[in-house]
């Protein structure tokens, strides 16, 4: 839609003067850039309670300095900001800067300015707005809020904009960045690990998955489609940094597909998925040399953090003092350490930043660890590996290991904060609390929905203040897709990246399945309870008898996952009203749809023909019944009208339902409609008439010539159809139908086109 | 990076092409962040300073020489302290400062000698203690008065006075108020002219900068001799241009060492240089730097180039040169180090140049080196130290100078009250 919008634009811009023309060439010139501030995303908790994740401090300084600065040092020269929450706290930290502030002079960026979607829920939501405002005037770069990054784009904006000169639908250029096929603490810290599918000659990305510690099958499919293009590598090697050069064609694409949330998950995949579809090549750059990372969980920020001490980062490393303000120098031992800083005699500072106005008593050690301004570090602490912000206060003789500790934080004097640890804002332990180590504690002031928590005393110690932060249960699992346990972000949400406690064995498939098996599940959070609900409803066709139909349904499809559900309760629905619509007799559209969203979900044969089958079943049976609304046609009408009343309908079913000449997949296609209308996902039949629909509709089907008398005697010879009571009794009702096929078997063809014709006349 | 002619990324020439169409301030800001961000680095420092400094005369408002050094030395000032380690920036800042100094001392001579009234010098004179009083004198002659200034042995008059005979009406009250329009007119006359001849004094620095390195080539063949064997350490565009005009005097043979491991990619490192001297009849041979001190005992001269000189001799130079005068040292082979003369600082090395500026560790780890990289501290100096005593030469655009007469270059180019320029701001 909005891709036609882009192309009349172009249009119109050509219809005017040459010169209008010139100006346009102007302005591809500026570079634009979109920073999407707001993740949607929770990893950071309990600090993002009160802080935008993008200005955390990362070595003292907030992580979106790092990327404002990677974009001025590319050239761009305007910008647009996503914000979602806190965009109070993004926009006047911004406003407040004297180097970004879009009304001053010295900003490097021409235009800076603040988008805000009140109802935006994901990154699609905010790359579908921006699609709608039209102020992308060519190729942009997509970052987000927390990148920390030193590659210069110019090479490879070239490259884009030479491929996108040389073909329109190359629109879209990913960055990565190799770190090799040896353990790497960044690669270590993703918790998922993206698979990228490139062709190496042109670059171009071929597919794209993600696999995680904690997911059930771990290998990943290769679409066919890979292999007809000659060479192709599959990488794990890549860190993903977020950077995407764009043209504004993508913006199109995401609001084609409304349902896309994630930039990778969703957007890469499915766009390279439906590459048939929508014609648009993605490529991807692999960088060996420059870094790229994104600050995306605890576990990144800890890596970037020691890069940013080791210099990877160059120029953006403390001693750069690249925000106004800031005083670093590198000094001794590897530490920098800004101006009045106070070091005492007898204490041992290495390899470490210090804030100005800090002061670090005498016997105490600091190793690694990154101190913000104004803090009191008492006699003999002990510090490693921590990440201390500004004005936090840490008691004589205080151990803090691997953790971080937020703003104004009080820490007693004996106290020990564990690795791992994660204290926030204003939290104060009291002296000589020790905090437990498995698993480590997150302790905030504030509870999940913001409010002031309870202090817990026995945590935080007498006249303390704070209490453990845990998730709010309903958040988690609305934020996740596959149950608290399963879900990847587990792994992102704490320092240290670590498997322990977490069942990872892979037999245990089912036992995340959701109680109905035909209830959507919810995907990353968009749909809230009540809708799924409503779904599932609808779904089984008023609530039909889910006690008998769960133990069947669950056998139905073991194995198919969550996405699996998601494809067929679109399928199902499309389809169906597809065939309920009195208005057209056209079934094409609902074949290119059913089509599309196969091709997005990966969806098996089994799974398309287990949705053709409940589709046209719930759609007789709607017919049959009364009791379903319909007009309560006899038994052979029903099926009839269900199957030949759309043009294209029959063939559609030949084809993508059954699959194929051979008699197994006749005698799946038999299988799955009498599961259909065995299990109640049909309708609410009683099991005699809900056999006699199926033994209309066999019929119906073989006199189609879609299934031969073959495939159904091979369904009627299946065990699987004799499996428990009620499939018993559907299959029963078969039974005449199938004594005439196998006496019309011995007689000659000639019969057979005699019974055709009494079936004509029937209907 | 032909195929990049649109590119964004910001560099020194789109900078200089900016100026006129970006208020003063926001260049200078761009300037620093492409020095805080390396961006420009080396020689194209001092060029980009003189650039931006010429601006800041030109556009910035200002009504005396007062005014007008306050803002040069407070933009000079935040320019050296984005790259404390490019002091050239801060050489370049001091030039500027010393030549408006100068420019306003001639002026004012001018103003004396066109000028009866030389009220100012009158109000000096009341002012400063144990001067004479007779004023009438005073007005009649001034001719007859220039000795009894000069004469004056505080020095206030010297720090002071010249400003404040450029200065509007001090507010030390001037008893003759009425000399005070035409002096604000003579003002502007002045601070027009001011402008445009400190302009020009920017311009022949901005040409000095460029015309260095060719003066320096002019005395290549003096220093190199037929049949030499010159090692040169990571040549910079100094020394290749030294080299070239040599190789067009001389035969000799050359020695490259410090190569970086060749990219295998790009072209091989000094590709060009080496075919400029292969046409000339030069012999190359090429070092693996561990093979440096083997070749030593062969080796006439060591030649490389300064980043910057210090007053007390000290080079800073890029990483590895010190080997490699530390390795001729040993053998006493002349040192020779070419430095243009802007590059001599007036100041001591800092504890951060002792130390070397630290890389990032991606030359000598990659960072997909997983182990590597968790395992190890890397430390890539990316500019070495030499101290004064491996020196023998300092080739500089005014000929080849030693070590005892640094301090006099240093005296010639810079004037003593703005050797610590930034110092005065950074208290503040």
């Amino acid at each position: 839609m909005s891709k036609q919008g882009g192309k009349g634009g172009a249009a119109v811009g050509k219809g005017k003067k040459p010169a209008k023309a010139g100006a346009d060439e102007k302005r591809e010139d500026v570079l634009q850039a979109v920073i999407l501030a707001d993740s949607f995303q929770d990893r950071f908790r309990p600090f993002t309670l009160e802080t935008p994740r993008c200005l955390l401090p990362l070595v003292n300084v907030p992580v979106i300095e790092y990327t404002l600065e990677f974009l001025a040092s590319n050239g761009v020269q305007e910008v647009f900001i996503y914000c979602g929450s806190h965009h109070q706290n993004i926009e006047d930290y911004i406003r407040g800067s004297t180097r970004w502030d879009p009304r001053s002079s010295v900003s490097p960026f021409q235009k800076l300015d603040f988008i805000r979607v009140s109802d935006a829920n994901s990154i699609g939501d905010f790359l579908r707005d921006l699609d709608k405002r039209a102020i992308i005037t060519g190729d942009f770069i997509l970052v987000h809020g927390d990148l920390v990054s030193n590659i210069q784009l110019d090479a490879i904006l070239a490259k884009h904009r030479a491929r996108r000169e040389a073909n329109r639908d190359a629109c879209f250029t990913v960055v990565l960045r190799s770190v090799g096929e040896q353990p790497h603490r960044t690669a270590r810290a993703r918790g998922i690990t993206p698979v990228f599918v490139v062709d190496p000659t042109t670059g171009r990305l071929l597919q794209y998955d993600e696999m995680h510690p904690l997911q059930s099958e771990h290998y990943v499919q290769l679409d066919p489609s890979v292999f007809s293009h000659g060479e192709f590598e599959i990488r794990t090697d890549l860190v993903d940094c977020g950077i995407d050069i764009c043209t504004p064609d993508v913006l199109a694409l995401w609001s084609e597909s409304f349902d896309y949330e994630l930039p990778r998950k969703n957007f890469l995949h499915g766009v390279l998925k439906d590459w048939e579809l929508n014609g648009k090549m993605l490529y991807a750059e692999v960088l060996d040399s420059g870094y790229a990372a994104r600050a995306s969980n605890l576990q990144m920020y800890d890596c970037i953090s020691q890069d940013v001490l080791e210099r990877w980062t160059m120029p953006f490393v403390p001693d750069s003092n690249l925000v106004h303000g800031y005083t670093y120098k590198r000094v001794k031992d590897g530490n920098y350490i800004e101006h009045r800083v106070v070091i005492e005699r007898g204490s041992k500072v290495t390899k470490s930043v210090v804030g100005g106005g800090t002061t670090v008593k005498t016997g105490s050690t600091v190793s690694r660890s990154i101190i913000g301004r104004r803090c009191k570090i008492g006699k003999n602490v002990r510090i490693e590996n921590s990440y201390i912000w500004d004005d936090t206060v840490i008691g004589d003789g205080a151990t803090v290991v691997h953790s971080i500790i937020a703003n104004s934080a009080v820490v007693g004097a004996g106290c020990r904060v564990p690795e791992g640890s994660l204290i926030s804002y204003h939290v104060q332990l009291a002296d000589g609390v020790a905090l437990p180590s498995k698993p480590p504690a997150r302790i905030a002031t504030l509870t999940d929905d913001q409010q002031p928590a309870e202090t817990d005393e026995r945590l935080v110690g007498a006249g303390g203040k704070g209490a453990l932060y845990e998730v709010a249960r309903d958040e988690e699992e609305s934020d996740d897709e596959e149950g608290p346990s399963r879900d990847p972000a587990i792994l992102q949400s704490s320092l240290i990246y670590s498997l322990e406690g977490l069942d990872i064995t892979t037999s245990s498939v089912s036992s995340f399945e959701s109680d109905n098996d035909f209830t959507s599940d919810v995907d990353d959070g968009d749909y809230d309870d009540g809708i799924s609900t409503t779904e599932s409803m609808d779904v089984s066709g008023g609530g039909g008898d889910f006690g008998s139909g769960e133990a069947q349904a669950r056998t139905f499809d073991a194995a198919s996952s969550k996405s699996q559900d998601a494809f067929h309760n679109d399928a199902v629905h499309g389809l169906h009203d597809a065939l309920r619509d009195t208005t057209g007799d056209d079934f094409d559209s609902a074949k290119l749809e059913f089509m599309g969203l196969r091709l997005a979900n990966n969806a098996s044969d089994a799974a398309m023909r287990r949705a053709i089958a409940v589709a046209f079943t719930r759609r007789a049976a709607e017919l049959f019944a009364p009791e379903n609304g319909g007009p309560g046609l006899e038994a052979a009408k029903a099926a009839g009208e269900a199957l030949t009343s759309k043009k294209g309908a029959v063939k559609f079913v030949r084809e993508v339902g059954v699959g194929g000449e051979e008699v197994s997949q006749q005698a799946e296609f038999a299988l799955a409609l009498q599961r259909a209308l065995a299990s109640g996902a049909a309708g609410k039949l009683e099991p005699a008439r809900a056999g006699l629909l199926l033994a209309a509709m066999l019929q119906q089907l073989y006199s189609l010539d879609v299934l031969e008398e073959e495939g159904i005697l091979a369904w009627w010879a299946d065990g699987r159809a004799e499996e428990g009571e009620t499939m018993k009794v559907v299959r029963e009702k078969c039974r005449v139908l199938v004594e005439w096929l196998e006496n019309a078997d011995e007689e000659e063809s000639s019969e057979e086109e005699e019974d055709d014709d009494d079936e004509e006349e029937d209907d | 990076m032909a195929p990049s002619q649109a590119g964004h990324v910001p560099t020194l020439d789109n900078l200089i092409k900016s100026f006129n169409d970006r208020p003063l301030e926001a260049t200078i800001d761009s300037l620093i962040f492409l020095l805080k961000r390396r961006q420009i680095k080396g020689d194209d420092c001092a060029k980009a300073t003189a650039h931006i400094l010429r601006q800041v005369v030109a556009k910035s408002k200002w009504t005396n020489v007062n005014q007008l050094l306050e803002k040069v030395r407070s933009d000079g000032t935040r320019l050296a302290q984005a790259a404390p380690l490019e002091p050239v920036i801060g050489n370049v800042v001091r030039r500027v400062l010393g030549l408006i100094r100068d420019e306003a001392a001639e002026d004012r001579n001018a103003d004396d000698l066109a000028s009866e009234t030389a009220s100012d010098i009158q109000d000096i004179q009341s002012l400063a203690p144990g001067a004479p009083p007779p004023q009438p004198l005073q007005r009649t002659t001034t001719a007859q008065m220039r000795p009894t200034l000069a004469s004056l042995p505080s020095n206030l008059l010297v720090s002071n006075s010249m400003f404040n005979l450029l200065s509007v009406a001090e507010p030390t009250g001037s008893p003759i108020t009425g000399a005070s329009t035409p002096m604000s007119s003579a003002l502007h006359a002045s601070v027009h002219a001011l402008r445009s001849e400190v302009m020009d004094g920017i311009e022949e620095i901005l040409d000095e900068i460029s015309q260095a390195d060719d003066q320096i080539a002019g005395f290549a063949d003096i220093q190199i001799h037929p049949g030499d064997y010159v090692l040169a350490y990571q040549p910079t565009k100094t020394v290749e241009r030294f080299l070239i005009k040599a190789a067009s005097k001389r035969r000799f043979t050359l020695l490259l060492a410090g190569l970086q491991t060749p990219d295998p990619s790009a072209e091989p490192p000094y590709a060009a240089l080496r075919k400029r001297l292969a046409a000339a009849g030069v012999q190359t041979i090429n070092l693996a730097s561990n093979g440096l001190m083997a070749y030593i005992p062969r080796v006439n001269k060591v030649i490389f180039g300064a980043k910057a000189v210090y007053q007390n001799g000290g080079l800073l130079v890029d990483s590895g040169c010190c080997v490699a005068a530390q390795a001729a040292h040993e053998y006493l082979k002349p040192v020779i180090a070419l430095c243009p003369v802007y590059k001599f600082t007036p100041e001591d090395p800092s504890n951060e140049v002792v130390r070397g500026e630290l890389g990032d560790p991606s030359s000598y780890v990659s960072y997909a080196n997983g182990p590597a990289v968790d395992l190890l501290d890397i430390e890539n100096t990316v500019t070495d130290y030499i101290p004064p005593e491996l020196v023998d030469v300092y080739l500089t655009n005014l000929g080849p100078q030693t070590r005892h007469h640094l301090a006099s270059i240093l005296a010639d180019h810079y004037k003593t009250e703005d050797i610590a320029f930034s110092l005065q701001l950074d208290e503040s």
